[in-house]
């Protein structure tokens, strides 16, 4: 990963998390999961998949710790989610459409790993209450952010103008 | 369905990650939150305290602004419902200062005190929140530390400090927390827990009564109880739902709690328990530190309480 890259991600990372926990942890309205979505939208980038696996994983971490929550929940699942990321992500690469109902589908398996996850450690409480609704509402939310959000953020970190274009 | 390259290096080090972060678990099941993940939680919150903070200050009109919108139709009718509720404890206020100067004219003549009971207080602005758990702008360097009891402004019980940065400290609601809390309804004792898998949208917890003898009713309150080591005694948590008749010699009944965690900006820490050998001196000073909050200017001033 380039120096202007792993800068761009990781300012990215940062701005997630504070709008995460500061804006969204505080809206009782639909909020989509900013710094999940960063980490399936990585893949989508010329970034190599060991270093999106790894900013996944630290970006899950940051959240860990500064929640009360398991350390390493957030972590395996955001790393879990942006492998199946790198595995489909040729799928998702048909228009803007596509890339938000594709993310929305990787939100969903990303927020029920992390109850089923979070059951098996014993912190499901921890995770908010209204479990099964945040399944159906965080993806719907991540599909409306990808939609407006992943053409810029891959042509940003590509710094490619053509990336994401499509007819 | 999934796509493959023998070359690249993807599955390799998913499995280490995933190797790390169960080991991370791990230690932090074993640990309890304490030992090094303690410090990693601690240090890095004192890194993104100041972040957080900064954020709060200007997503704050936003999240105002569109709470103020879901909540638009019923705004007009909840303003008049809380001018009919100011005009009553206006009347009742006058009434409680009668009472109050009655009472320190008793306890003049009688030459009793308070006793130095008076427990310490700080008042934190909520600046963000982590799935349940709150992040308050008040640390150690305020007093604030792991374990204590936090109760909103109305005097309602919110849940317990899980960890504490000098700039910043975490709360785990009791709607949240895992195991429970001890409580009191009327003369009986109970535990209270969270219930986690609620698909409602009403915030509700179990009130699970092991020793029952007579019913409980809809309405009546549930008080912190004097066997709860975590909380001061009396401090009301919520309301129960549904009338419970006794089993055997248990009950189950649901409980709404008074404060509902996502819609708190203020919260108060209590420094409990006291300091045994300060709430027995009677001329121990008990600092109280109160942050008062408008808009964007935060000023803290430290008061000491007069002895009693």
């Amino acid at each position: 990963m380039r120096g202007r890259a792993a800068l761009v991600i990781g300012l990215t990372v940062v701005l997630a998390v504070l709008i995460q926990t500061t804006l969204f942890g505080r809206l009782r309205i639909v909020t989509p999961d900013l710094v999940l979505l960063i980490g399936i939208l990585l893949s989508l980038t010329r970034i190599r998949p060991e270093a999106v696996l790894g900013v996944g994983f630290i970006a899950g971490l940051i959240v860990d710790l500064l929640g009360a929550s398991l350390l390493g929940l957030r972590a395996v699942v955001y790393t879990v989610v942006a492998y199946i990321a790198i595995r489909t992500k040729e799928r998702a690469e048909l228009g803007r459409v596509t890339i938000a109902i594709w993310a929305g589908v990787l939100t969903f398996v990303g927020v029920v790993l992390l109850i089923l996850v979070g059951t098996l450690f014993g912190q499901v409480s921890l995770l908010g209450e209204n479990a099964v609704s945040r399944m159906i509402l965080v993806p719907l939310a991540n599909i409306a952010a990808a939609g407006l959000l992943a053409p810029t953020f891959v042509r940003i970190v590509d710094r490619d103008r053509t990336a994401l274009r499509y007819p | 369905m999934l796509t493959a390259k023998k070359s690249d290096r993807a599955l390799p080090t998913l499995i280490t990650l995933l190797v790390v972060g169960v080991l991370l678990m791990t230690f932090d099941v074993r640990l309890d939150g304490g030992g090094v993940v303690g410090v990693l939680r601690t240090g890095t919150q004192a890194i993104v305290s100041p972040l957080q903070r900064l954020a709060s200050y200007a997503v704050n009109p936003i999240s105002n602004a569109l709470d103020s919108l879901s909540n638009v139709a019923s705004l007009r009718e909840q303003n008049a419902e809380l001018s009919a509720e100011l005009a009553e404890s206006q009347a009742a206020l006058i009434a409680m200062q009668d009472q109050i100067a009655k009472l320190a004219l008793l306890e003049q003549l009688y030459d009793l005190g308070d006793g130095g009971g008076q427990v310490g207080r700080t008042v934190a602005n909520v600046i963000g929140a982590v799935d349940a758990a709150l992040i308050i702008d008040k640390g150690t360097s305020e007093g604030v530390l792991v374990g204590q009891p936090v109760i909103d402004t109305n005097g309602y019980v919110v849940g317990t400090v899980t960890t504490s940065s000098p700039g910043s400290a975490t709360i785990v609601p009791i709607t949240a927390e895992r195991q429970g809390i001890t409580v009191q309804t009327g003369s009986q004792t109970g535990a209270l827990t969270s219930q986690a898998f609620s698909s409602e949208m009403t915030l509700t917890m179990v009130l699970d009564v092991f020793d029952a003898r007579e019913p409980v009713l809809a309405g009546d309150r549930v008080v912190t109880s004097a066997g709860s080591t975590r909380y001061p005694a009396g401090l009301p948590v919520g309301e129960i739902l549904e009338n419970a008749s006794p089993e055997s010699t248990s009950l189950t009944t649901t409980v709404r709690p008074f404060v509902d965690p996502e819609t708190l900006r203020l919260v108060v820490v209590l420094a409990w328990p006291p300091d045994p050998i300060s709430a027995v001196t009677d001329d121990t000073v008990v600092e109280e530190t109160t942050t008062t909050t408008s808009g964007e200017d935060t000023t803290t001033t430290t008061l000491p309480e007069e002895d009693g």
